[in-house]
C-alpha cells in the first residue's frame, strides 16, 4: 500500500509532466510539416480510443470488440447536437461523451453477465450493425453523412495557422486530458477495485468489491472515452458516416492497445504511432514491391492483423514489458 | 503499477521526452516551411486523383484514371506542357469519405501534388472540401466526376471547377422531356437519398414534373433484395415510366430486378447510372436494356462519326492498352485533354493561382468532346450546362432519338430551357492543344 505523502507526490508529479508535454506538443506542432501534423491528431484520436479499452481490458478484464460502435455513438451524439441543436462545439465533445457513456451503461449491464467470447461475440455484433443503422434513418444522413464543422482556427491564431493544426491542437489536449484522468482514476480505488477484478473476481467480491457494479463502471467510463474519440475521428474528417466506423476499426483499436501493453497508459501512445504508422508503411512496401493501388489499399488490413497475431503470441503485455524484463534481468 | 521507483523513473522518461521535443523545437523553422510551387519542376508536374480503385462504387469508375493517365502520355511523348511531362499519382479511395480525405492529404502534403483531377463523389468531395480544405489552400481542384449543383458555388468552393452539368440541370431538362414525350403517363421515380437525389429532386421541382410514385434508397444500400422493394412499389401505383436516378450499381439492381419480376415500364436512366458497359458488367442482360432511354453531355462512345470519340478511340488502342471504351474511358480522357489545355493557358510558369485565373478567363473556349457549352468566367465555375437524349438498342448503344444529338440547355436555378446551338470547337490538330 501506497502512503499518503507518495500518493500526492505522485500527484504533484503528474500535475507538473502533464502540462510539461502539453507545451512541447504545441512547439513541435509549429515546426514539423503539415502532413506529420494531420498524423499527429490522428495519433491523439487513437490514444484516446486505445485508453478507453486499456481502461476495460487491462483494468477490469472485460472484451470489447464494439469500441467503433460506441465511437460511432459518440461521433453521431456531436454531429447531431451540432445539426440540430447548434450546441457550441466544446459542448458537442461532452454531449459524445455522455451519449456514449450512457450507451455503455446500458451495454455494460447486459455485459456484466457476459464473459470471454460470450463478451467479445456481443460486442463484435454491434461493430458490425450498428453504424449500418444510420443508412435506415434519414435523419443520421445515411451513407453520405452529415457534416461536423469545429469551425476555422480563431483568427488570433494568425493567417498560417492550418485547419489541421487546429484538429491538433483539439484533439492533442482532449488525449492529454484524458490520459491525465485515466492516470488518476486508475491510482484511486476504483482503479485498485477493477485491477482486483480482474486478477480474480471471486476473490475480490470476498474483499467487498461489487462485481457487477464495478464491472458496469468501467464499462461506462470507457463508453464514455470511446465516444469521445469518435467525435475527435470526426473532427479530423469534417464528417460523420457510417464507413467511417468499419468493423475493422474496433479490432485496429484492440491491437492498438494489445500494442500498448494492455495495463500500460504510457504505452498507448505507441500503439497509436503504429496504427497511424501501418498505412504510410504499406504503401512504402507497395511502392517498392510495385504492387498495384488495388493491393495497396487492402494491405493495411492485412499488416494489422498479423501484428495483433504477433503481438498476442511473443508480447502479450506490450512491448514496454519486455523492454522493462530484460532490464530487470540485465540489472 | 505506479510505485515510487517506477513513477520515478516515469518521470524522468516523459521529462527526457519533453527535452528532447524541446530540442526539436530549436531547429531553424524555415528548414520547413521553405514553399516553392507544390508539384512543378522544370520537366515535370504532378497531378492528383482520388477515385474508387476498390469497392461497391469501382466497376467503371475505375477505369477513368488509366484513360487519363493514357491520354497524358500520348501528349508527354509529344513533348508534354511547355516542356513538362505530365504526371498523374492515382489514389483509391474505395468510395468512402474516410479515405478520400486521408488520400487527398496524402496527394497535397507528401505528393505536394499542383492541382487535384476529377475528384468523384459528392459526398466525398465534401468531406474533402471541408476537411482537406482545398479552397483555403488554394490547390486548384478540377473538372469532378459529380454533379452536385453545390460545386460550382466559386463563394463556397474558390479553387474548385465543376464539369458535369448539374444534377439539378439534368432532372429539369429530363423534367422537360416527360412533359413533351410522356404526358399523361403516370411516372415513377427512385433516386438516392442524399444531395445527389436532393438536386435532382429540386430539378423535378422546376420542371413541375409529378411523380405518381417516389422511391428513395440510401446510398450503398442497394442490392436485389431492395430492388423488390422498389419495384414493388413502383408496380403498385401503377407507374408506367420510370426515372432511375441513382448510380450504376443501383440502377443495375432496379432493372434486372423489375424484368426477373416481369414488372414492364419505360426505363429513363439519369447520366450517373446509365453506362452500358459497366450495366453489362453488374449482370444486366443486354434485352432489358433495350429501348431504355439514357441521358448525356458527351457523344456516344460508340459514334466513331464523332471526331473526338474516334481519336479518343486511337489513343484507347495504342496508350491503354486496348480497354473497352466506354463512357468513363471517354470521360478521363476528356477530363485529361481540358487538363492540358488548362495547363498551357496558365503559362510557361504555372503557379496554382495562375491556373484558376486561366480557366476562369479561357475555360470556356477549351476544345472539349462535351456537346453542351462550357461556362466558365470569372466567379462561374459550373461546367457544361446541357443534355440530349438517346436511346439503347440491342447492342447497348445509346443512340440519339431522332438521330442527331439535340442537346437542351439550362441552369441550376430557374432559368428557361432552351435548345442549344451550341457549335463545340474543333478537334485540334492530332488531338494536341494549341491554345
Amino acid at each position: 500500500m501506497r502512503n499518503l505523502l507518495g500518493h500526492s507526490s505522485r500527484r504533484f508529479k503528474a500535475a507538473i509532466t502533464f502540462p510539461l508535454i502539453g507545451v512541447a506538443l504545441f512547439l513541435i506542432s509549429n515546426r514539423v510539416d503539415e502532413l506529420r501534423v494531420y498524423q499527429g491528431a490522428n495519433v491523439a484520436v487513437y490514444v484516446v480510443a486505445i485508453i478507453s479499452i486499456i481502461l476495460l481490458t487491462g483494468y477490469s478484464g472485460q472484451i470489447s470488440l464494439g469500441h467503433g460502435a460506441l465511437m460511432a455513438v459518440g461521433a453521431y451524439a456531436a454531429v447531431l447536437s451540432q445539426v440540430y441543436w447548434h450546441l457550441p462545439v466544446i459542448l458537442t465533445f461532452v454531449v459524445a461523451v455522455l451519449a456514449a457513456a450512457g450507451f455503455g451503461a446500458i451495454l455494460g449491464t447486459a455485459a456484466g453477465r457476459l464473459t470471454g467470447p460470450y463478451l467479445a461475440g456481443t460486442t463484435l455484433a454491434l461493430a458490425v450493425g450498428l453504424p449500418s443503422l444510420a443508412n435506415q434513418f434519414g435523419f443520421l444522413g445515411g451513407e453520405q453523412g452529415l457534416n461536423y464543422d469545429v469551425g476555422l482556427p480563431p483568427a488570433w491564431l494568425g493567417a498560417d495557422f492550418t485547419q489541421y493544426k487546429w484538429f491538433f491542437w483539439i484533439s492533442a489536449l482532449a488525449a492529454l486530458i484524458v490520459t491525465w484522468i485515466s492516470f488518476n482514476l486508475l491510482g484511486s480505488h476504483y482503479g485498485r477495485n477493477w485491477r482486483a477484478l480482474r486478477s480474480n473476481p471471486t476473490a475480490a467480491a470476498l474483499m467487498g468489491i461489487h462485481v457487477g457494479r464495478s464491472k458496469v463502471l468501467a464499462f461506462t467510463v470507457s463508453s464514455g472515452l470511446a465516444g469521445l474519440a469518435g467525435a475527435l475521428l470526426a473532427m479530423t474528417i469534417s464528417l460523420v458516416t457510417p464507413s467511417a466506423f468499419p468493423t475493422s476499426l474496433s479490432f485496429s483499436i484492440v491491437t492498438g492497445a494489445v500494442l500498448a501493453g494492455v495495463t500500460l497508459l504510457t504505452g498507448s501512445i505507441v500503439g497509436a504511432v503504429v496504427l497511424v504508422a501501418i498505412p504510410e508503411i504499406t504503401g512504402a512496401l507497395a511502392a517498392h514491391l510495385g504492387g498495384s493501388e488495388k493491393v495497396t489499399s487492402n494491405l493495411p488490413g492485412l499488416l494489422t492483423s498479423v501484428l495483433l497475431i504477433v503481438a498476442v503470441l511473443l508480447f502479450p503485455n506490450g512491448p514496454q514489458a519486455i523492454m522493462k524484463r530484460t532490464r530487470k534481468s540485465s540489472q | 503499477m505506479f510505485g515510487q521507483r517506477r513513477s520515478k523513473r516515469n518521470i524522468f522518461a516523459l521529462a527526457t521526452l519533453a527535452a528532447g521535443a524541446l530540442a526539436v523545437t530549436a531547429l531553424p523553422a524555415q528548414a520547413f516551411n521553405v514553399h516553392t510551387t507544390d508539384g512543378v519542376t522544370p520537366t515535370t508536374i504532378k497531378l492528383g486523383i482520388t477515385i474508387p480503385l476498390t469497392g461497391s462504387a469501382a466497376p467503371g469508375y475505375n477505369k477513368i484514371p488509366s484513360a487519363m493517365i493514357a491520354y497524358f502520355n500520348y501528349v508527354n511523348d509529344n513533348g508534354g506542357v511547355n516542356g513538362r511531362k505530365i504526371q498523374l499519382v492515382v489514389k483509391d479511395d474505395a468510395y468512402l469519405p474516410t479515405l478520400a480525405v486521408a488520400k487527398t492529404n496524402e496527394l497535397i502534403l507528401k505528393d505536394k501534388v499542383f492541382a487535384v483531377i476529377g475528384a468523384l463523389g459528392t459526398a466525398n468531395h465534401i468531406a474533402v472540401s471541408k476537411s482537406v480544405n482545398l479552397g483555403r489552400r488554394g490547390v486548384p481542384d478540377l473538372f469532378l466526376n459529380t454533379g452536385f449543383s453545390g460545386f460550382s458555388d466559386a463563394k463556397k468552393y474558390p479553387s474548385t471547377f465543376s464539369l458535369f452539368p448539374s444534377y439539378v440541370m439534368e432532372a429539369k431538362i429530363m423534367g422537360q422531356y416527360l412533359k413533351d414525350k410522356f404526358p399523361g403517363k403516370k411516372l415513377g421515380l427512385i433516386y438516392q437519398a442524399d444531395d445527389f437525389g436532393t438536386d435532382a429532386l429540386a430539378g423535378f421541382k422546376q420542371a413541375g414534373t409529378n411523380f405518381a410514385v417516389k422511391v428513395s434508397y440510401a446510398s450503398g444500400s442497394q442490392s436485389a433484395q431492395t430492388a423488390a422493394g422498389w419495384v414493388s412499389k413502383l408496380k403498385t401505383a401503377g407507374a408506367e415510366v420510370v426515372v432511375m436516378f441513382g448510380v450504376t450499381t443501383a440502377s443495375g439492381a432496379a432493372l434486372a430486378t423489375s424484368a426477373a419480376l416481369g414488372y414492364k415500364a419505360q426505363w429513363i436512366l439519369g447520366s450517373v447510372g446509365g453506362d452500358a458497359t459497366t450495366l453489362k458488367a453488374v449482370g444486366v442482360p443486354a434485352v432489358v436494356l433495350t429501348g431504355a432511354i439514357g441521358a448525356s453531355f458527351l457523344p456516344a462512345p460508340t459514334d466513331t462519326s464523332d471526331p473526338y470519340v474516334a481519336f479518343f478511340q486511337g489513343i484507347n488502342t495504342k496508350y491503354n492498352g486496348g480497354a473497352v471504351f466506354d463512357n468513363n474511358v471517354l470521360v478521363g480522357m476528356n477530363t485529361a485533354m481540358m487538363t492540358v489545355q488548362a495547363l498551357r493557358a496558365a503559362g510557361a510558369n504555372p503557379t496554382q493561382k495562375g491556373l484558376i485565373a486561366a480557366i476562369e478567363s479561357k475555360g470556356s473556349t477549351f476544345a472539349s468532346a462535351g456537346l453542351a457549352p462550357l461556362n466558365y468566367a470569372k466567379g462561374v465555375h459550373v461546367g457544361y450546362n446541357g443534355y440530349w437524349f438517346g436511346s439503347y438498342n440491342s447492342s447497348g448503344e445509346l443512340k440519339p432519338i431522332g438521330g442527331d444529338y439535340s442537346v437542351y440547355t439550362t441552369d441550376s436555378g430557374a432559368g428557361a430551357i432552351v435548345k442549344s446551338t451550341y457549335v463545340r470547337p474543333a478537334l485540334p490538330a492530332n488531338g494536341l492543344p494549341t491554345n
